[in-house]
């Protein structure tokens, strides 16, 4: 059910004048994925220091609330690019990018980045904050630290997977993938 | 008196010279004349089990070391931004300059080695195309500037003295060179992808 309206919606985006004019303008779609992929170095740049500071990797001797706090700013900038170029790209084309595997996989691991990072947060304000100069976080904070690389890397790798036409809905009939990509017209031809 | 000169100012001057070089290659086309040197070079990387042929074979490999080389272009964003912004005095200004170039200094390496070795394994996979492409050669030119002047002119420099013995414009110089050399190492390498 819900894979049939994802796809009424994706067909419905891909029939819209703007949709059609990014994929056609001969830079546009290269710009904008341009800018999505140059923006990792704004949003996982920032967060993958502040990670490895609280694993003790980078500036030991620097607090660790201190690097969170300022990083903080150019991270939520260059996620805000990426998120707003990276709705224009499924925008552009949304019944591939929607049918798409790592895609899903995608959408998945940045929701529980984001469960993650709430989580980090809550107990980095809960912590008293005499280990800030400690040259490593308190454990429960190094264990989000390691979710939090782990997650972002595996959202960075589906995104590459993305082009790859490995598992697209004309090139699999394994049925298991085909509805976890949400192939609807394939799975029905089964 | 030139003596001193020169010998006070051997790193920027080593900078200057290949900055120089670049420029040369590029306006009397020497660049293009040592193409033809490197095909058999770029026929080999294709052609290696290990490189060109292993990335071709296997798309998947292929899309993960991309992704590596993503991640740690990202991480060298993250430090250089970390560590030139403050240059700038746009944040960490509580911290002093000298704790953040030094404490990201090393992460920069990694990132950097990191980058260039799943770079040689991209590029191997489709050595027969970038070959030919303009945009690589000047990714390849602006990478060997870039890595020239952070080793040869920037971390000297910084390392040298306290940040505040030297003079606050050429900080904020080395700052923007910085910033905008891997932006555009990272801008042509997406671009690389385009063409």
């Amino acid at each position: 059910m819900i894979n049939e309206l994802l796809l009424q919606f994706g067909q419905w985006m891909e029939a819209q004048q703007y949709s059609q004019m990014l994929v056609a303008g001969y830079y546009s779609y290269s710009w904008l994925e341009a800018t999505h992929v140059l923006s990792l170095m704004l949003c996982i740049g920032s967060l993958f220091i502040i990670d490895f500071r609280m694993l003790g990797l980078v500036m030991p001797n620097v607090p660790a609330t201190t690097i969170a706090a300022r990083l903080h700013k150019p991270m939520i900038i260059g996620f805000v690019i990426m998120f707003f170029t990276g709705v224009l790209l499924v925008y552009a084309k949304p019944v591939e990018t929607i049918q798409s595997l790592w895609f899903r996989i995608k959408m998945l691991l940045l929701v529980l980045a984001f469960i993650n990072a709430w989580v980090f947060n809550t107990r980095m304000q809960a912590a008293d904050g005499s280990w800030d100069m400690d040259p490593v976080a308190p454990k429960p904070l190094r264990v989000g630290a390691i979710i939090s690389l782990v997650l972002w890397c595996g959202v960075v790798t589906m995104g590459r997977y993305i082009p790859y036409d490995w598992v697209d809905c004309a090139n699999t009939d394994n049925p298991t993938i085909l509805w976890a990509a949400g192939c609807v017209e394939q799975l029905r031809a089964l | 008196m030139l003596n001193s000169l020169l010998s006070r100012y051997t790193r920027t001057l080593s900078l200057v010279l290949v900055l120089l070089l670049v420029i040369v290659l590029e306006l009397f086309e020497v660049r293009t004349s040592i193409y033809g040197n490197a095909l058999p070079f770029f026929e080999w990387m294709r052609n290696s089990f290990w490189l060109g042929v292993l990335g071709t074979t296997y798309g998947s490999v292929y899309a993960t070391v991309e992704a590596v080389h993503l991640l740690s272009m990202a991480v060298i964003g993250g430090t250089v931004l970390a560590a030139d912004l403050r240059l700038l005095g746009v944040i960490f200004k509580d911290i002093p300059s000298e704790t953040l170039t030094r404490g990201t200094h090393k992460c920069f390496c990694i990132s950097l080695t990191v980058a260039i070795a799943t770079g040689i394994f991209c590029a191997a996979g489709v050595a027969d195309k970038v070959y030919y492409m303009e945009v690589f050669w000047i990714k390849m030119l602006v990478l060997i500037s870039g890595s020239c002047f952070v080793f040869l002119f920037k971390q000297p420099l910084l390392n040298s003295r306290p940040h505040d013995e030297i003079n606050p414009w050429a900080l904020r110089l080395l700052a923007v060179t910085s910033l905008l050399i891997w932006f555009t190492v990272a801008a042509t390498g997406r671009w690389i992808g385009f063409s």
